[in-house]
C-alpha cells in the first residue's frame, strides 16, 4: 500500500488540491481516491472509478459531515452516533482551519526554493 | 561515562552497549570513537544507505512536557511559541508523510497524541464514541513509546491523518532533548502522567470557546451558529467526563475567561487570563508580582503609562486549586503598545528570562499569532521560559549526578 507523492515543481504543486494518490480502501463510507490525470499515468492504466466519490477537499468534507450529523441527531439527540457525528464535524472544522492557515502562509515559489535552492528561479544575488 | 544508544527501532540486546567517553553536557560531539561491548554484533547495528554507521547520541535525559488542550492538535499557537523560546522553527519532518502531526526543531519534538487513536474516524462512528473517549485511544502504546523516547530510544509512531481520518503507516521519531506531547489525554493515564516532567492544561471557558469557534468556523461553508453550538454541546459530556478532570494534575493551568473590564461583553476579544501555578513542583518557581505570597491587585495604567480602553488589570495571590496550594497570576485586558508590554515585564518576578525584555521580544517576534496582545500570549511565553529554565535545571542536575558517579 504505497502512497506516492508527486514532487513536480511549481505548476503542479498547488496548495489547494492534495496531489497524493491514496491507498484504495474499501470500508463502508468513503472511497478516498479520485483518479486524475497525474494519478492515471502513474497507475499504468489501471482505472478504478469510485461509485460514490467522497469529497476530496476538506471544506466539502465539513459540509457533508454537518449534514450527516444533523441527520444522525434528528433521530436521537443523545445517542452515541449523534455525539460521534458532531465530534467528526469538530475534527474536520479544525483540520479545515489549519489547512486555511497553512495556505495563507505558503507561497508556491518559496516552498519550491526551500527544497531546490540551486535552480535558476531560486538563485539569489547578493553583490 | 555516558551511555549512548544507537537509533535502530528494534530494542538493542541489553548487554550490547556502545559507550563514549564522558563529555560535558550541552556540547554534543557527534564524531567519537565508540567502544562496542563484545555482545554487540555489528550486524545488529543498521547502516545507512551509503554503508556508513550513523549514531546520534542522546544521553537519555529527554524531558517530557505534557500539554492538554481541546480540539485536537496541529500547528497550534502555544506550540509555536514554545518551540520559538527554545530557538529554531519547528517544522513537520521532511520527506515524510505530509499529513504528519509531528513538529521537529533542533531541540524539541512535538508529538500529537491523536496519533495514538486506536479507532479511526470510521471506527469511532461505528462504535458511537468521540475522540475524547478513552476507548478511542491506545494508552498502552502511548505509555510504551513515551517511555522509550524518554530513555533515549527511537520509536515508530503511528500517524493519525486528520484529513482522511485514517491511521497512516508509522514514522520514525528520534528522542529529542525536549519532548512535548500535546493532545486531549496527556495526563489521563497515570503511567504517562508519571513520565511527565511538567504538565500544562489550557482551560478555555465555555463562552470564550464558543466565541473562538464562531470566529474559526463562520468562514466555513455549511456552518451556522446552530451547528457550531450543537457541536460544542454534543461534545460537552465527554469533555467534562474525560478531559476536564486532567486539570487537577497539571503543574500549570492557563485559564481563559471573558473579561471583567467591559460589562456585558460577548465578543470575546478582550480576555481575562489566569495562570494557575502549582506550588512545590521541583525545578519550577511560580511567577509573582511584587511580593511572593501576598495578594496584589495592580493597574499599571496611570501616570507613568497611558493605556487605551479597556486598559490592563493584574492580580496575583495564593489560592487553593483542587486541594493543592497554588499561586495565581491574572491579567485582564489588552496590550496596545510595546511600552505597555515592557513596563509589565519589568515588574514581574521569577520569569526566568535570560535578559531584560526577553518576553517582550518573544511576543513581538510572533505578533501575528492570536493572543499576542493579551494574557494568553503573555502567559504562554512565560510558561515557555519556565520550561526552558526547568530543562536547564534538570540537565544540570543530571550532569552533576553523573560527574559524582564518575568520581565515585
Amino acid at each position: 500500500m504505497a502512497s506516492l507523492t508527486t514532487s513536480t515543481p511549481i505548476a503542479l504543486n498547488k496548495p489547494f488540491e492534495s496531489r497524493k494518490s491514496q491507498p484504495v480502501k474499501v470500508p463502508f463510507l468513503s472511497f478516498a481516491w479520485k483518479p486524475s490525470a497525474v494519478e492515471l499515468r502513474l497507475n499504468r492504466g489501471v482505472l478504478i472509478r469510485p461509485v460514490a466519490a467522497a469529497p476530496d477537499k476538506i471544506e466539502d468534507k465539513v459540509v457533508e459531515s454537518i449534514k450527516q450529523a444533523e441527520e444522525a441527531c434528528a433521530g436521537n439527540p443523545v445517542s452515541g452516533e449523534c455525539v460521534a457525528a458532531w465530534d467528526e464535524v469538530e475534527e474536520l472544522s479544525a483540520a479545515a482551519s489549519h489547512a486555511r492557515d497553512k495556505q495563507k502562509s505558503t507561497d508556491a515559489l518559496e516552498t519550491f526554493c526551500k527544497d531546490n535552492p540551486e535552480t535558476e528561479e531560486c538563485r539569489t544575488y547578493d553583490n | 561515562m555516558a551511555v549512548c544508544t544507537v537509533h535502530p527501532t528494534q530494542s538493542l540486546n541489553p548487554t550490547c552497549s556502545i559507550s563514549k567517553p564522558s563529555s560535558f553536557f550541552g556540547h554534543s560531539p557527534r564524531q567519537l570513537v565508540f567502544l562496542a561491548s563484545p555482545a554487540c554484533n555489528s550486524s545488529t547495528i543498521p547502516r545507512g544507505r551509503d554503508g556508513v554507521l550513523r549514531v546520534t547520541c542522546s544521553s537519555g535525559d529527554t524531558i517530557v512536557i505534557g500539554l492538554a488542550a481541546d480540539s485536537g492538535c496541529g500547528k497550534s499557537t502555544f506550540m509555536r511559541r514554545l518551540t520559538s523560546v527554545f530557538g529554531g522553527a519547528a517544522e513537520p519532518p521532511k520527506g515524510g508523510n505530509p499529513d504528519s502531526n509531528t513538529l521537529i526543531s533542533d531541540t524539541t519534538t512535538v508529538i500529537c497524541l491523536d496519533d495514538y487513536h486506536s479507532l479511526d474516524r470510521t471506527g469511532r462512528k461505528e462504535k458511537g464514541v468521540t475522540a475524547l473517549d478513552p476507548r478511542a485511544n491506545d494508552f498502552d502504546l502511548m505509555y510504551e513509546q513515551v517511555k522509550a523516547l524518554k530513555e533515549g530510544k527511537a520509536v515508530d509512531k503511528p500517524i493519525y491523518n486528520h484529513v482522511t481520518g485514517l491511521l497512516d503507516p508509522p514514522e520514525l521519531i528520534k528522542p529529542p532533548k525536549i519532548l512535548v506531547i500535546e493532545g486531549l489525554h496527556p495526563m489521563f493515564d497515570p503511567r504517562v502522567r508519571e513520565l511527565l516532567d511538567f504538565s500544562i492544561y489550557l482551560d478555555i471557558s465555555n463562552e470564550v470557546k464558543f466565541a473562538w469557534k464562531i470566529q474559526r468556523d463562520m468562514a466555513e461553508r455549511g456552518h451556522s451558529l446552530e451547528s457550531i453550538k450543537a457541536s460544542i454541546e454534543a461534545r460537552k459530556p465527554d469533555f467534562d467526563a474525560y478531559i476536564d478532570p486532567q486539570k487537577q494534575y497539571a503543574d500549570a493551568v492557563i485559564e481563559v475567561l471573558p473579561t471583567q473590564l467591559i460589562p456585558d461583553d460577548n465578543e470575546g476579544k478582550v480576555l481575562r487570563v489566569r495562570l494557575i501555578m502549582k506550588e512545590g513542583v521541583q525545578y519550577f518557581k511560580p511567577v509573582y508580582l511584587f511580593d511572593e505570597g501576598s495578594t496584589i491587585s495592580w493597574v499599571p495604567c496611570g501616570r507613568k503609562l497611558t493605556c487605551s480602553y479597556p486598559g490592563i488589570k493584574f492580580a496575583y495571590g495564593p489560592d487553593s486549586y483542587f486541594g493543592h496550594e497554588v499561586s495565581v497570576l491574572e491579567m485582564d485586558g489588552q496590550f496596545d503598545r510595546l511600552d505597555e508590554l515592557i513596563y509589565v515585564e519589568s515588574h514581574l518576578s521569577n520569569i526566568s528570562t535570560k535578559f531584560y525584555g526577553e518576553i517582550t521580544q518573544q511576543m513581538l517576534k510572533h505578533s501575528d499569532f492570536p493572543g499576542s496582545n493579551n494574557g494568553t500570549g503573555l502567559f504562554q511565553t512565560i510558561v515557555g521560559l519556565k520550561i526552558r529554565d526547568l530543562f536547564e535545571q534538570i540537565t544540570e542536575a543530571k550532569a552533576g549526578a553523573s560527574l559524582q558517579a564518575a568520581k565515585a
